[in-house]
């Protein structure tokens, strides 16, 4: 076992709050789940060193900070500042029907309801997810009532100040036939480390528009989650954009828990220095007729490496599902890395499912076109990188957070040094 | 359905025979005492005790590895009989007049042509019963050409230096569990050495068969292909019906030197249990060839038997411009389980690999196709094509594609595919539609869905191949 995991541990035992139960259960967990190694397949690429060494440290004291302004995004702001949550940033009034609440000041009620679905839906095995469980400072609960369509986006920011450790965690429940957006996004500063983990429990007929920013870079550890529960006829369509860090690993899984649910990943990544980015997308078809699109492209450049495992598990009973995988990568470089593994696992015969997974330099065919079009062979590198992310850039629902991170991943290219 | 799927499936396992044959076989267990014995049993020079005393010590050290998806009990290696032979093996006979005819007959039940005037295939075959080898054929005609065709303990002694400069060349004593285990008691198998230029002139072919009972078969493959030379083996495989698992763990290398091939095939059909699961042969091979400059290996697999299998046939693309192949037919029916795929390691510039994999489940049976493609920094311009697509029969059994992929040179491309889908209801009805019955309608599908695999096989194999896959799947209409 880790140092840092051990003092983790002792943290976590001096926390005796509503959450006790869970807490007290998954550091049981803990005690018995092993220090994850190169021979941990789940950890496999990835070395955890980044963790054992931080510098980071809980910071108590109160620090002013504010999640950057996307212009035309008028969002119902939920912050966390070194893993406090900052009730001052929150709306006093929200719309008809949304309700966001510190777990702490529920109802007695509410926090039973809340107590009881905390931690169902994120799979124990993840190993950050069991610490979050046990050291999350404050934890918001999201939720939108029956049929309620809410328009104004949700964005949960995890600020983090120079050097500062958090632990963040959300629940978000859309009850039968709502809609919501979340917009996930973490800004840290330096050295820091976080765990940021949300679930979403989407109700029959419910929708979830979902987006998660992953772009701290540098010296920052990030290690999170965002997992969902589907049931009958849910529909989500999730965009991940993550840039890598000195370690960030981001595990998304979609459970397919209703007949006939329905969704939509798109991930991409662009790596550049000596920065590490590893998602591992977990989709569990548990029940018939659903039906998963994943998409996940991913652009490494100079020594960074890029890991990526796509598990699409197909229960017994999950017959006429249908299930897409799609990965593309693009290696810029001789001295980056690219580690994917899309896995089928299958235990019904009625279903459809391809996975398909290619690993390339840009084509060079387009590239020479380009050339004899007057364009720069830097330049037409940078576009060429830049049209085959902004494939899944355009299938973003949301216009105003497609025209805001648009010039920033084109600044990213420009940066990436194209050997 | 199920039910009709599983009646048709039950089928009578046809080499579940078992030879009268007096044997003589140690009583069961492994210690350093075993492995002397093994070695002095035959003859062993010193240096070959050592290397299998290494293995074992490794071996001690060593953990099961439980990363596959398959599921048995846990194994005690020491009620494993290491060492079984007919006893008329003794006095080793000169000729195959001197072959105890109960074995000859085992081998014609069997349909394998060990009398070589009677033989049409034009086939050199090298039988191992249990732990020794039983007969070689056309070694004349062989040696006219240069080719060394031998069992693996006659090699140590005749051809020490080629056997100590290439054995554990390419998987080394403590590459894994199963191949130190192999390292330590392997009884015999087959040892090929075709030199410089050669084009091996015919076939060759290794036909193994487990006889007595809680034994378990450790046999040894060592095949070196000099530079320009060429040669195609053939592999067999099959053992009596029995209700205890016995364990198979044999180790296959391959050498490849400059613009050399290999051409290795190989059918598969140990024992695989009853429909319940009980007895059957495991399966844990570890098979790999290394490939120098312009040298080319072809794997090709067709797996039906064993109640586990665990596999992975591998090439080391080390020489500028080697081509590495593998092409797999896995059928799982009953509770069988099979873990099989291959692993492809680009070193060298321009390397090639190609893999087709094709799993077909059936029954109450789990298919996984995993497999690794590595491009190292040094594999400029390599290039890898993966197709694996695996068809459900039944809506009992499970497929499963864990493909891992690490690319490290951006010159280099990977490509990689995989489907999963059942016979579908629309090609059903467009056979029965012709006037096809639904049997021969699913047997021609699954033929078709195979034949990009079945087209790498030598003919005699692929005919073997074929009848095999036609039984194991009769009447298993989905």
């Amino acid at each position: 076992m880790s140092e840092w995991l051990e003092s983790a541990i002792t943290r976590a035992q001096g926390i005796n709050d509503w959450l006790a139960p869970k807490r007290a259960h998954a550091l049981d967990l803990l005690a018995k789940t092993k220090w994850p190694t190169r021979k941990t397949e789940a950890w496999r690429y990835t070395p955890l060193r980044p963790v054992e060494r931080t510098p980071a440290k809980v910071i108590r004291d109160k620090v002013d900070l504010s999640p950057v302004v996307i212009a035309d995004l008028s969002a119902i702001e939920v912050v966390f500042v070194n893993g406090q949550f900052d009730q001052a940033q929150l709306a006093k009034t929200l719309p008809a029907g949304l309700s966001i609440a510190l777990g702490a000041d529920l109802n007695a009620a509410q926090q039973a309801d809340a107590l009881t679905a905390f931690s169902t839906i994120k799979p124990e095995r993840h190993i950050f997810g069991l610490i979050n469980d046990a050291l999350a400072q404050d934890v918001v609960v999201v939720s939108v009532a029956e049929g309620v369509e809410i328009t104004q986006p949700v964005r949960i920011s995890s600020l983090l100040s120079l050097g500062a450790e958090s632990h963040t965690r959300v629940q978000v429940v859309l009850a039968a036939g709502s809609k919501l957006t979340v917009i996930e996004d973490i800004q840290a500063q330096g050295d820091s480390l976080n765990t940021a983990f949300v679930e979403y429990n989407i109700a029959a007929n419910a929708r979830l528009e979902h987006y998660r920013f992953a772009l701290q870079t540098g010296s920052n550890v990030a290690v999170g989650g965002s997992h969902f529960n589907l049931h009958d006829h849910a529909k989500m369509n999730s965009t991940i954009v993550g840039f890598g860090s000195e370690l960030s690993r981001l595990d998304t899984d979609i459970i397919h828990a209703g007949e006939f649910a329905d969704a939509k990943l798109n991930a991409m990544y662009l790596l550049d220095g000596k920065e590490l980015f590893d998602l591992h997308a977990t989709v569990e078809h548990a029940m018939p007729n659903g039906k998963t699109e994943e998409n996940v492209r991913c652009i490494v450049a100079d020594r960074s490496r890029a890991v990526f495992n796509g598990r699409i598990h197909i229960h017994r009973d999950a017959q006429k599902t249908l299930a897409e995988l799609n990965n593309r990568n693009l290696l810029l470089s001789d001295k980056a890395e690219i580690n994917t593994k899309p896995e089928l696992e299958i235990y019904a015969d009625d279903v459809k499912c391809a996975h398909g997974a290619t690993v390339a330099q840009i084509d060079k065919q387009a590239l020479y076109y380009l050339q004899t079009r007057g364009v720069s062979r830097s330049k037409a590198q940078v576009m060429l990188n830049f049209g085959f992310i902004n494939e899944l850039i355009d299938l973003m629902p949301n216009a105003a957070l497609a025209e805001w991170i648009r010039p920033i991943i084109r600044e990213r290219f420009a940066q990436m040094e194209v050997k | 359905m199920t039910e009709q799927i599983d009646k048709a499936l039950a089928r009578e396992y046809e080499a579940g025979f078992v030879s009268d044959v007096e044997s003589e076989t140690f009583e069961p267990g492994l210690n350093e005492d075993v492995i002397r014995r093994i070695s002095g049993m035959k003859g062993e020079p010193e240096w070959m005790l050592e290397w299998r005393l290494g293995a074992f010590r490794e071996w001690l050290e060593m953990e099961e590895p439980d990363w596959a998806l398959v599921d048995y009990p846990k194994i005690d290696f020491q009620s494993i009989s290491y060492y079984s032979a007919p006893k008329s093996m003794k006095d080793k006979p000169k000729s195959l007049d001197e072959v105890d005819p109960e074995l000859l007959r085992t081998y014609e039940k069997l349909g394998i042509p060990l009398i070589e005037q009677q033989m049409l295939a034009g086939v050199a075959v090298d039988a191992v019963f249990d732990s020794v080898s039983v007969v070689t054929t056309f070694r004349e005609k062989l040696e006219e050409a240069g080719v060394i065709f031998c069992p693996i303990s006659e090699a140590v002694h005749k051809y020490p230096d080629l056997v100590k400069k290439y054995i554990g060349s390419v998987v080394p004593k403590k590459d894994n569990y199963y191949a130190a285990l192999n390292c330590a008691v392997f009884t015999d198998g087959s040892f090929v050495y075709i030199p410089k230029g050669t084009r091996c002139p015919m076939e060759l072919s290794t036909y193994f068969r487990i006889n007595e009972q809680n034994t378990g078969q450790f046999e040894r493959t060592l095949i070196v292909a000099d530079e320009g030379s060429h040669v195609s083996y053939l592999e067999g495989c099959t053992a009596p019906q029995r209700d205890e698992n016995q364990l198979h763990a044999a180790v296959v290398e391959l050498v490849a030197m400059d613009n050399a091939e290999i051409k290795y095939s190989t059918v598969q059909n140990w024992y695989p249990g009853d429909e319940n699961g009980k007895g059957g042969i495991y399966n844990f091979v570890t098979k790999r060839g290394i490939c120098h400059t312009n040298a080319k290996i072809s794997w090709t697999q067709v797996e039906t038997g064993s109640s586990v299998t665990w596999k992975y046939p591998s090439c080391i693309l080390k020489g500028d411009n080697s081509v590495g192949e593998f092409y797999s037919v896995a059928l799982t029916r009953g509770r069988q389980q099979a873990d099989t795929g291959t692993k492809m390691i680009h070193l060298g510039k321009n390397t090639k690999s190609t893999i087709i994999s094709k799993g077909i489940s059936a029954g109450r049976s789990n298919n996984s196709y995993r497999g690794l493609v590595r491009m190292n920094p040094g594999a400029e311009g390599a290039r890898n094509f993966t197709q694996c697509d695996s068809l459900l029969i039944g809506d009992q059994c499970g497929a499963h594609t864990f493909p891992y992929v690490e690319s490290r040179n951006p010159s280099a491309i990977v490509e990689h595919e995989a489907t999963t889908s059942k016979v579908s209801d629309e090609q059903m009805f467009l056979c029965r539609q012709r006037g096809l019955d639904p049997e021969k309608a699913v047997s021609m599908i699954v033929n078709g869905f195979c034949k990009e695999v079945f087209k790498e096989l030598p003919m005699e194999f692929a005919v073997e191949a074929g009848k095999l896959l036609e039984i194991s799947l009769e009447g298993s209409v989905g």
